[in-house]
């Protein structure tokens, strides 16, 4: 049978799988992701949800099947048998703090990493990361990468995070990965990305400006 | 409009290599979309009799709302907690973030708070990419033509032009924030050349374009140490002065605590993005969850006047299937690579690129007259012919729609193997408040960007235009707002909900319904009590 149809057909029919969500015992359709889940059921206070596809990071849940805990998104986990779910709160405010206007100079760029994310250099290979990551990147191999000063590759390899920061919950030397990450990728445009097509364009149009106000300043004239 | 072929009946008839017909001929576009398209349905629009619109069309379901009690009174605010701020922003989304970014690098004290967690907005979903006139054989006024053409001439050229000359300057501000884009091997910015654009001028980075931009900016709001942020904190009111002609803060509810706050400012700039989960006309919706109109319903109630009140954008194909999917895009780019729409008669009945709004109302008119595929009482679409695509070009949709194949194996289907049941999806609000060139709505110390605001992109938004304007215009309105030297309110009350409550008693309009909405109501369980 095609699988839009046996699918279809499953949705038709009564709530089939019983779960837990905030600790409350609630039923739902095969298919239903946790997300609508919730909403199905009426469990109160599910805000944490955005895009529902997978891209915003918000709908962060711990999820324990058994004794097998793990975390994830809801809109990207489906209702299972027996699965108990938890929404996680918002994530804490960070604690590494900067501002990349306040970078004068690349050649200083890795003791200011150092000075921000000090905590970067002492993982412990725990792999809580890689296996926290709800998009499969690999979380520690990026940390390591941004420590040894690599920050274009290591901002390559968080090409896919969707700033959820479950790697940073999971991390135990608090390293935040996520915003590791997400420095990497920041200082390698801010410092490296320089298009001629761009430049080129932004100068034209700085010429034309500056013509045009000539122009006018001779009239008032 | 349960008329449709039953799905088992559709797939048991459908063949990849079947003969599909010869397209036949449109005749008549205009009575195609008169007859088909959301926007023209006879009862879907009606007249407004209160407030800065009265006579002009609009939406009804969206009348129904700005025409709408507030929630709270003056009793409400006795004893609320007041907070102050030079600037106060309403979003957390692109728009948001760009204004508070600017404001703030122009010395402002920012507070920007948003409904939901700070990037959560449709900013982060938008794939295709950011226009903006810098190939050799571009030009900032072609930009504006291919921009006033796409919009049906309805858009402001004075916006339009303010929006296109930033488009350069706009790109060297995301890439100093630190947003990556993709480029060719010397190195300049890569480009493509999209539906409506007279030369290549879309940038982007991969098919993530709004997701980088978006991690971007929220982390650099993040971390300035003038921006505060307030997260899970909707808007329910502005506040005016004690004429009720300047807006002056706004009240603010937590969906954590449920507790009022209000805000005292000199200036507040609305960045509340658009209204897809209003489902208007009861489409589904591309959008993300906090799209609720809630910032035309507050800058209606203050006075503010608004326009194209009657004008959506349907993207074409929305997902009907995993219901869990449902409304979500399957980009147009994979109808630009030669996917066909197919009927439930294994027929093709429209030309696959004509412009969004044709291609919505072809597919609507295929459902409405039984030729469609029905899932069940509510349910119907039509094929996305995917398989035929990857027939012609084996490959293809692996290697250049990965996000599309991730989000369809998760539910077991394959579009290399299935078609894709599709329906058009409330994609867009093509108009907003009206605003002059540096964002300032009709209303003095309101500002509002992004989709929230209109008059650029007319009666049809052309594809990566959204992500310029909402840097373009959330920039020139957060430096605006810094840039006025008013004290601060000596007062602030709520004196236009007085006087909007009063024209709609004259008018002889119920005050049974409240709003602005926060979230729908299939997700509002235990949130919104009042």
């Amino acid at each position: 049978m095609s699988a839009i149809l046996s699918k279809e057909n499953e949705n038709a029919q009564q709530p089939d799988v019983a779960l837990t969500i905030n600790g409350l015992a609630v039923n739902a359709h095969t298919g239903m992701t946790l997300v609508e889940a919730a909403w199905h059921a009426g469990v109160p206070r599910v805000t944490s949800v955005g895009c529902m596809e997978g891209v915003c990071g918000s709908c962060r849940v711990m999820l324990r099947r058994g004794k097998d805990v793990t975390v994830g998104l809801a809109c990207q986990t489906f209702a299972e048998e027996g699965i108990e779910v938890v929404f996680m709160p918002p994530a804490s405010a960070p604690r590494h703090h900067y501002e990349i206007g306040d970078f004068k100079d690349a050649w200083d760029i890795h003791a200011r990493f150092q000075d921000i994310f000090p905590e970067a250099s002492r993982c412990r290979h725990c792999h809580g990361c890689d296996s926290a990551c709800p998009k499969g990147i690999t979380v520690e191999n990026g940390v390591a990468l941004a420590a040894a000063g690599r920050y274009r590759d290591a901002g390559e390899a968080f090409f896919e995070c969707v700033m959820c920061e479950l790697c940073d919950v999971a991390c135990p030397e608090l390293i935040a990965p996520a915003h590791v990450g997400l420095f990497c990728r920041r200082v390698t445009a801010h410092f490296h990305l320089r298009p001629p097509n761009l430049i080129y364009r932004l100068e034209e149009l700085r010429q034309e400006r500056q013509s045009v106000a000539l122009i006018e300043s001779d009239e008032e004239k | 409009m349960s008329n449709g072929i039953p799905l088992a009946e559709a797939l048991a008839r459908y063949r990849p290599d079947s003969d599909i017909g010869s397209l036949p001929e449109l005749a008549d576009t205009d009575t195609l979309l008169n007859t088909y398209h959301p926007d023209h349905l006879r009862d879907s629009v009606v007249k407004l009799a209160v407030g800065a619109n009265t006579g002009d069309h609009c939406q009804h379901e969206l009348a129904g709302l700005l025409q709408s009690e507030a929630f709270i009174d003056e009793a409400d605010l006795a004893g609320t907690p007041v907070t102050d701020a030079d600037v106060l922003v309403i979003g957390g989304g692109g728009a948001g973030c760009a204004a508070a970014l600017a404001a703030a690098e122009k010395g402002a004290r920012v507070l920007l708070v948003t409904k939901l967690r700070l990037g959560d907005s449709n900013t982060v979903m938008a794939e295709g990419g950011i226009q903006a006139a810098i190939e050799p054989d571009d030009s900032v006024q072609r930009h504006v033509q291919d921009t006033l053409r796409g919009g049906h001439h309805a858009g402001d050229p004075a916006l339009v032009a303010a929006m296109a000359e930033d488009g350069p300057e706009v790109l060297r501000w995301l890439i100093r924030q630190g947003m990556q884009f993709e480029q060719t091997p010397s190195g300049d910015l890569h480009t493509r050349r999209a539906g409506g654009m007279s030369a290549a001028r879309l940038v982007h980075c991969r098919d993530y374009t709004g997701l980088e931009m978006m991690r971007v900016l929220r982390e650099a709001v993040i971390q300035h140490r003038s921006i505060e942020v307030w997260e899970q904190s909707p808007a329910v009111e502005l506040l005016s002065n004690e004429h009720g002609q300047k807006c002056v803060g706004a009240v603010l509810t937590s969906l954590l605590d449920d507790q009022l706050r209000i805000v005292r400012t000199r200036s507040v700039i609305l960045a509340t993005g658009g209204l897809g989960r209003l489902h208007l006309n009861g489409f589904p919706t591309s959008n993300h969850l906090g799209a609720t109109g809630d910032g035309l319903v507050l800058a209606y109630r203050i006075g503010a006047r608004l326009r194209e009140l009657d004008s959506f954008q349907y993207h074409p194909t929305g997902l009907l299937h995993p219901s869990h999917l449902a409304g979500k895009l399957v980009t147009e780019g994979v109808r630009a690579a030669g996917a066909l729409l197919v009927n439930g008669l294994g027929r093709r009945f429209i030309d696959e690129l004509q412009p969004r709004d044709v291609v919505c109302a072809a597919i609507l008119r295929e459902c409405s007259e039984g030729r469609g595929i029905r899932i069940d009482g509510q349910r119907v679409g039509v094929w996305l012919d995917t398989p035929r695509l990857e027939r012609a070009q084996p490959g293809l949709l692996e290697k250049q729609f990965p996000n599309l194949m991730t989000r369809t194996r998760v539910s077991g289907i394959d579009p290399r193997i299935e078609p894709l049941l599709v329906h058009p999806t409330l994609h867009y609000q093509n108009g907003g408040a009206v605003i002059d060139t540096n964002g300032a709505t009709t209303v003095p110390g309101l500002y509002a960007v992004g989709e929230v605001a209109g008059g650029i992109h007319g009666r049809n938004r052309i594809m990566g235009n959204a992500l310029l304007e909402i840097i373009s215009f959330g920039r020139r309105a957060g430096i605006a707002a810094t840039a006025s030297r008013d004290r601060g309110p000596k007062k602030v009350t709520l004196e236009h909900v007085n006087r909007l409550r009063r024209a709609l008693t004259l008018a002889g309009m119920p005050l049974t319904q409240r709003a602005p909405r926060i979230l729908p109501d299939y997700a509002a369980g235990g949130v919104w009590k009042r």
